[in-house]
């Protein structure tokens, strides 16, 4: 109990930060870190590639594959301008990336945060999309889509998915196909800034030589303060349940080495459930992570190399835990994991591994607080996974080994177990 | 930021790190590279990284730095110039944020010092099954290069470029030699890096005074003969030579375009040297960004980088099948543009502001701050903080851009490509 109380104290220190949400809906967090110089701030949605159908006030929208991630390309053009040249003007590295569940709008600066934040709001704030700039977008993105074919864990991954899901979006890459981004129109694009660019679906984050008066401040100058009327918004997913399509794909690839992945499909994670998420994580690391016997195992006699690992992912309707790497002996080191997933289920955790793995995830959160766009970044995410960072650390310091265990024995089935291999092409 | 001598060849700097919740030791062992004994030093980070005499055994190892809440334990080689860098960082939470109030700094130390002077030994040489393991390791990693197109395409660039020249061995050596090493040329390797090199000990928030006391210890059993950094070096002049590489299946052509000063006279200041690649191809408000990329659409990525030492400048890019050519054309074009036309203000400006905010933000992170003074340290510069880097970048002109892109010469472009034809040109 002291123990837990003395946690709970640590990480308010370390992970503090505040928050408030606007009458907009709004929720803008802040995370002031005296003697930086930096800010990094993050502007984002709830919106990510594995939204394609949603009702819009009662008209129900179809999305083809990779409009997520056209709609962050598109939001840097305006009728002004192009909002890099924006950021030149202050000295702002800026980015955006989409993820499976949100997209994201960042960027990082040293000086004139108020304009920087006047960029980043407006820009999102006033989508503007033409028949012509999407044309001109078709190009940049269809070269994008090759860069990740040709990339052995990007293929490895988008196959398992099609293996583990018979309908949910995950099972097509974010950026889309050349032939489904074809499809997009102003139209379309307009119907999703509508229903998930809205203020009340955002989430404003931002760490740093900054304080919540300042970035609330940027809101209101950019109309993002105020309460406006709000659409209704549906999103539908499929269910996935029984069999799984598929439990085993093979690809050639211009490879030297066999990749592969083995992975399970779990039950999707209600937002705001830490608990179920952290074990999520825990669990690959418990089998195979680098303070087991079986990585120990698989390292010494070369059947995989450092970058073998497991690994969770968790989005809207979706959750799935993939051992992935590269190995002369793919299948036995998969027979491998599944045995020691096998073991475990049996015998249990090692009380101490359970303990030294809680004790990394610790450190990890605590390293990831001490720079401006880690921190910026991750109490974002946590936001739009519907908690927050003490939060975490109080849950994962709460765990037991018998949690562990107890999830042993209803995740990681064989059951929902998919296997992929991609072999070098001839 | 305080840098001493402590012993011939050996020096600490001590860096503020008060607003961080980690501290950070670094060990940079900076040695002459040498062909005949690349794989051994290949090799030995590998074989460090599973263990010290103190921790012989790599879970065991693991297991401490977990115990340690986590601590990053990282053992390296890279470049410096023509030279090669031994490097062994640890970074973990400071002690107060312990939950059982462990002294971590201390165990930090002991690691990171462990590591460098007290490898695990058997009969006084390395562990043969650690050996034997890692090269194993080191054979998988050198395999994987292909499986990564756009290393790949870069690393066969770079040979064809170095050629046999010191600047050309692999750092990560070569899979021909992986046989011949043994722990006798392992420890061999090691004996001649601890001898030869000058080492600079980098200290962030943990007690500067205590690692210079165990520093100090720690070489009292070395015999030492430190030696200077090797000169600059640059490939000759010579006319573009082209290389095609096709790789059925391949979705997405890779151009790799490599130019050479041609001499190691008149050295330019890497400040100047960042001005130009961000103008050239370093930015999103670069000639290759805006005008390569984003107005012709003929590549996904496109950039500029340029190594001082080595006399090297390279663009690497990622293009549509069948249009290599259209894009070196237009590569060339801007390098071209920028060479003999004007440079406007609103350019200059774009790129100055953005350089400057990477130098702010220096201090705003241990990695940062630390690469800051140890690219000082390696380019033989007297230590300054990031603001005189401002100072040094507000200074800089067009005209000085304009001399330093114009010093180099076009020498190699390696393509890969998806298409079945192909061969030297």
């Amino acid at each position: 109990m002291r123990e837990l109380q003395a946690i709970r104290q640590k990480a308010a220190d370390a992970v503090n930060c505040q928050s408030v949400t606007l009458p907009s809906g709004l929720t803008v967090l802040c995370r002031t870190m005296p003697g930086y110089s930096s800010v990094h701030a993050m502007y984002a949605t709830n919106f990510g590639s594995v939204v394609r159908e949603f009702t819009l006030n009662g008209r129900r929208i179809s999305l083809p594959a990779g409009t997520a991630h056209f709609l962050e390309h598109k939001m840097f053009e305006s009728e002004q301008g192009d909002a890099f040249d924006l950021y030149a003007r202050t000295g702002a590295s800026a980015n955006a990336f989409t993820g499976y569940d949100r997209t994201c709008y960042i960027f990082t600066s040293t000086r004139k945060t108020d304009e920087n934040l006047n960029i980043l709001l407006n820009m999102v704030g006033h989508p503007w999309f033409t028949e012509a700039t999407i044309a001109k977008e078709q190009g940049i993105i269809g070269q994008e889509i090759k860069m990740y074919d040709d990339s052995p864990d990007w293929r490895l991954l988008n196959a398992l998915f099609r293996c583990l899901y018979r309908a949910h979006p995950i099972r097509d890459d974010i950026a889309g196909t050349t032939q489904s981004i074809a499809r997009l129109t102003p139209e379309l694009l307009y119907a999703c800034t509508d229903a998930f660019y809205r203020p009340g679906n955002m989430v404003l984050s931002v760490a740093g030589n900054i304080t919540l008066d300042q970035a609330v401040e940027a809101c209101r100058r950019n109309g993002l303060h105020d309460a406006a009327p709000q659409p209704e918004v549906a999103i539908h997913f499929p269910e996935e349940t029984g069999e799984l399509p598929s439990r085993e794909a093979t690809l050639t690839m211009p490879v030297n080495k066999p990749c592969f992945a083995l992975g399970y499909r779990e039950q999707p994670i209600a937002p705001g459930d830490i608990r179920s998420e952290i074990l999520a994580d825990l669990l690959p690391d418990l089998v195979c992570g680098g303070l087991t016997g079986l990585y120990r195992q698989l390292y010494d006699a070369a059947l995989v190399n450092p970058e073998f690992s497991g690994d969770s992912l968790s989005a809207d309707g979706c959750c799935v835990i993939a051992f992935t790497g590269e190995s002369e002996e793919p299948r036995k080191v998969a027979a491998m994991v599944r045995q020691e997933i096998a073991r475990l289920r049996r015998d249990g955790v090692d009380p101490e591994l359970f303990t030294l793995v809680k004790n990394q995830m610790y450190g990890e959160l605590l390293a990831d607080m001490e720079c401006v766009d880690d921190a910026a970044e991750e109490i974002g995410m946590a936001f739009l996974k519907g908690r927050t960072l003490a939060q975490e650390i109080e849950t994962l310091a709460a765990l037991t080994v018998e949690d562990a265990n107890a999830a042993f024995q209803t995740m990681l089935l064989d059951d929902n177990c998919a296997y992929v291999q991609i072999n070098p092409q001839e | 930021m305080e840098r001493k001598k402590v012993a011939p060849g050996v020096y600490l700097t001590t860096l503020d790190a008060e607003k961080f919740n980690r501290c950070r030791i670094t060990i940079h062992l900076r040695f002459p590279a040498r062909r005949e004994s690349a794989t051994d030093a290949a090799v030995l980070p590998l074989v460090l990284e599973r263990g010290y005499a103190g921790c012989p055994d790599m879970t065991a190892l693991s297991r401490k730095l977990a115990r340690l809440y986590g601590a990053d334990l990282g053992v390296d080689l890279g470049n410096a110039g023509v030279d090669r860098v031994l490097t062994v960082d640890i970074c973990g939470i400071k002690d107060r944020f312990a939950l059982a109030d462990e002294n971590l700094t201390g165990e930090y130390a002991a690691i990171a010092f462990g590591i460098v002077f007290e490898p695990y030994l058997v009969d006084g040489l390395f562990d043969p099954e650690a050996v034997r393991i890692e090269k194993e390791a080191l054979a998988l990693r050198l395999d994987a290069e292909f499986n990564n197109k756009r290393l790949y395409c870069v690393r066969q660039a770079r040979r064809k470029f170095y050629g046999s020249s010191p600047a050309g061995i692999e750092l990560g050596g070569y899979k021909s030699d992986l046989p011949s090493v043994t722990p006798a040329t392992l420890k061999a390797e090691y004996d001649r890096i601890l001898a030869l090199s000058s080492i600079d000990v980098m200290v962030q928030g943990a007690d500067a005074a205590r690692v210079e006391d165990l520093l100090l210890r720690k070489l009292e059993n070395v015999t030492r003969s430190p030696r200077p950094f090797a000169p600059a070096m640059a490939m000759p002049v010579t006319d573009p030579r082209h290389y095609t590489e096709a790789i059925p299946g391949l979705t997405q052509a890779k151009l790799c375009m490599l130019f050479t000063r041609g001499t190691t006279e008149d050295l330019p200041s890497i400040t100047v040297l960042r001005m130009a690649m961000g103008l050239f191809g370093g930015t999103t408000t670069s000639r290759l960004f805006r005008n390569v990329r984003e107005k012709q659409s003929l590549c996904y990525y496109c950039g500029a980088s340029a190594l001082r030492a080595t006399g090297v400048m390279m663009v690497d890019s990622g293009v549509e099948p069948g249009g290599e050519a259209r894009a070196e054309e237009a590569i060339l074009r801007e390098l071209n543009d920028l060479c003999t036309k004007p440079i406007t203000g609103d350019e200059m400006e774009d790129c100055r502001r953005s350089l400057l905010s990477s130098l702010d933000s220096l201090s705003d992170s241990l990695g940062g701050l630390e690469s800051w003074y140890y690219g000082q340290i390696v380019r033989d510069e007297a230590l300054a903080p990031p603001e005189y880097g401002k100072v040094l970048t507000q200074a800089v002109t067009a005209d000085e851009v304009r001399e330093v892109l114009q010093s180099y010469h076009y020498s190699v472009c390696y393509a890969l490509t998806a298409k079945e034809e192909g061969g030297q040109a």
